[in-house]
């Protein structure tokens, strides 16, 4: 059996495991039906330890659980920003960021030659200046350096300190410490924090759905595909039976739900030539293909069809191109006042129509009313009616709350 | 440009805190650093790749340990760091941080950095739609205030317009600024001043704050928010039975990731969930736990489940 190592060398098959613990973090050993019981325990070892101080033990009859337990409200960074700072590296790899950083500076150049002979007088290890060439070119793509050729010689520079700009624009650390938990890609963020040993202990984000951050490297590339204006093609596995398939489409928005904690990327797709959505979750790779001429027309689309979407279903059952739904509630003026700020602020513009004394309607077209449902049932207790284009709505809504008056006895 | 890069390895930033420290090290020392920032088990790894010299970073002489690295050593940002910086600045609420010409200025520096994201490639498709004033000048000026006396834990003055229109002032000790995507608002956690009361976390919404004056009071720590916001929950949680149809089990175990919460397995259709909350929680958890109608079994706890039942009980007299 091969030595335990807390790094990893790629993030794919830890990201579903993480995920796994995160969403079901009760699962035990014999459940990860998947994966072999060695394997299991290899990464829930790991998960142990990359997320020590957030990790639940209890003991059932079937084994030992573990869970994580984050809640995000009341955390200062989203502690599965560690997962992704496990990866591997060798001796060398180590050194040579500590010795070529140190030996450089931002405003005198070195030759390789120079670096190499520095590092064996300074820091007494001799590196084969191939190797040294090889780090120095890696961190010039990473913009850790610069390059500058003076005459045939060609010169490499660190650049700038960064806590140069902090003391010059001392918001901005707060602004990182913001961003790093309520914007995409916080763990970027994050990692500028580390940068600048410094922590958030200013700010907390209600609604954060940490699990997203295990989607990021797959988002990072959505978003290039996006800025270059480029058609995508996706290899999908589904979370419903597992099978895999490809998705070719037009990637033009990140749809994202603040309540539900799903993520979606909102295509148009080359196979029907209709916008359609995939969970983020699901997709596990990506593969950039050609720039599409007509990308901006085909986003000013999707705008325009924003009030219509409820969520990110762009068609209904009946094969209709728009639904109609009015809802009708008993608010008493005055006492429940809020139930109509509620329906202005989350009835995604829909009509609220006083018909008589305490008795309001909500009207509201819509690609797909089904969508609705979740929403409509937060209002039980004020709901006296409802018409809906598509009867099953109103179906499902009033045999839910049969359902449930047997449930509780009602 | 990598997010699973060794530049950003926890290996990397431990050995940048010990090495940049310019005092000699024991191993105890050494062992220390290493359990306080790293992963759990990172030690075990760790401490033979310095004993043994593999990763020759320090000098070591009679058991102690003396960093080769000046003290001068920094890290510059990759270009994955500056064009998250180029992104952020392109949001609306980036204005809350910056006067106008230091925007504008910051702007300027970023100019050549490309953007890895723009504000609308995200939609946040039910989001609520009476969001924040986040360019009125009052509201950037409180909230630069409030930043700045966390910051510095200082006391203000807040005067503060209730939701039922009375207008009261009140002296906090702001101790964090909480952002809601969903409600696209920022709040203030903060401990109000009392010589009698015990410490208890009030919250206030920016857009009611009317005025926000620095007092010339600092607090030398401050208080674990966090445990006082954990003593303020109910002592019996909530106790759900989730039934697996319609996915439910997964649908409830992300909408809810938010709650402290314990979850086990009853059987192969059911789970049973607690989730921890207090009263300034419980309209939204209520509201939550509706929307997802039959699929999830309120057993308890009976303050709550008196509630459901209330609404179920006004629903059936309205039904048709």
């Amino acid at each position: 059996m091969s030595e335990f190592r807390e790094l990893i060398k790629s993030f794919p098959k830890t990201r579903e495991y993480v995920r796994d613990f995160f969403v079901y973090g009760f699962k035990t050993r014999d459940e990860f039906k998947e994966k072999s019981p060695r394997t299991y325990d290899n990464e829930r070892r790991r998960i142990e330890s990359w997320l020590s101080g957030f990790i639940k033990r209890d003991y059932t009859e079937k084994g030992k659980n573990i869970s994580l337990a984050i809640d995000s409200n009341l955390l200062d960074t989203n502690p599965l920003y560690r997962v992704w700072k496990t990866k591997s590296f060798t001796d060398n790899d180590i050194m040579l960021h500590f010795f070529l950083l140190d030996s450089l500076s931002a405003l005198e150049g070195k030759t390789i030659e120079s670096i190499t002979d520095d590092i064996l007088d300074n820091y007494g290890v001799f590196f084969d200046s191939q190797i040294i060439r090889r780090k120095c070119n890696a961190y010039v793509k990473e913009g850790l350096l610069r390059k500058e050729k003076q005459g045939k010689e060609l010169f490499y520079l660190k650049n700038p300190d960064f806590q140069n700009m902090i003391h010059e624009f001392p918001m901005l650390l707060n602004a990182i410490k913001y961003y790093q938990l309520s914007a995409p890609l916080g763990m970027i963020g994050n990692t500028i924090l580390d940068t600048l040993s410094k922590e958030n202990r200013v700010f907390r984000v209600k609604h954060s759905f940490f699990v997203h951050t295990l989607e990021d490297e797959i988002l990072l590339q959505i978003l290039e595909a996006m800025q270059k204006r480029c058609s995508i093609q996706l290899s999908i596995k589904s979370s419903k039976n597992s099978r895999e398939g490809t998705q070719r489409g037009i990637p033009l928005q990140i749809f994202t739900s603040t309540r539900t904690g799903r993520r979606f990327l909102c295509l148009h797709s080359c196979r029907s030539k209709r916008f359609t959505c995939t969970r983020m979750d699901t997709i596990k790779k990506i593969q950039i293909l050609e720039a599409v001429e007509n990308y901006d027309n085909l986003k000013a689309t999707l705008q325009k069809n924003h009030p219509y979407i409820w969520g990110v279903s762009f068609q209904n059952e009946r094969q209709t191109r728009m639904e109609s739904i009015k809802i009708t509630l008993h608010i008493q003026e005055g006492r429940e006042d809020f139930i109509l700020e509620r329906l202005k602020r989350e009835g995604k513009g829909g009509i609220i129509t006083r018909i008589e004394p305490n008795i309001y309607t909500y009207e509201k077209e819509i690609f797909d009313c089904n969508e609705m449902l979740p929403w409509v049932r937060t209002f039980t207790g004020r709901i006296k009616d409802i018409e809906c284009s598509s009867s099953r709505l109103k179906n499902l809504f009033y045999s839910d709350m049969e359902k449930m008056y047997e449930l509780y006895h009602i | 440009m990598n997010l699973f890069s060794d530049i950003y390895n926890c290996y990397y930033q431990i050995m940048k805190s010990i090495l940049k420290q310019q005092t000699a090290l024991t191993l105890p020392e050494l062992r220390t650093h290493i359990t306080q920032t790293g992963y759990e088990e990172s030690l075990l790894y760790l401490i033979p790749k310095l004993t043994t010299g593999e990763w020759d970073l320090f000098k070591q002489e009679d058991g102690i340990y003396l960093s080769k690295i000046s003290k001068e050593f920094y890290v510059p940002l990759t270009l994955l760091q500056k064009s998250y910086i180029k992104s952020i600045l392109q949001d609306e609420r980036i204005h809350l941080f910056f006067s106008h010409e230091e925007y504008v200025r910051l702007d300027e520096i970023f100019s050549d950095i490309p953007t890895l994201w723009n504000p609308d490639d995200f939609y946040y498709y039910d989001r609520f739609s009476n969001k924040d004033p986040y360019n009125n000048p009052d509201y950037q000026r409180h909230f630069r205030t409030l930043v700045s006396a966390i910051c510095d834990k200082q006391y203000v003055d807040i005067s503060y317009e209730s939701g039922a229109g009375h207008r009261v002032h009140h002296h906090y000790l702001p101790c964090r600024l909480e952002y809601s995507i969903k409600n696209d608002k920022f709040r203030l956690l903060g401990i109000e001043k009392s010589k009698h009361q015990k410490d208890r976390v009030e919250i206030l919404n920016l857009d009611r704050m009317k005025d926000v004056e620095l007092l010339p009071l600092t607090a030398s720590r401050l208080p674990d928010i966090n445990q006082i916001i954990r003593s303020s929950y109910y002592k019996e949680p909530v106790h759900l039975l989730i039934h697996t149809e319609r996915n439910a089990l997964e649908r409830t175990m992300l909408q809810f990731a938010n709650y402290e919460k314990n979850t086990r397995k009853v059987d192969d259709h059911t789970y049973e969930c607690c989730i921890y909350y207090n009263q300034k929680m419980e309209t939204e958890l209520l509201i939550e736990v509706l929307s997802f109608g039959p699929m999830i079994e309120v057993l308890g706890n009976e303050r709550f489940l008196e509630q459901l039942k209330e609404r179920l009980r006004k629903q059936k007299r309205l039904s048709p």
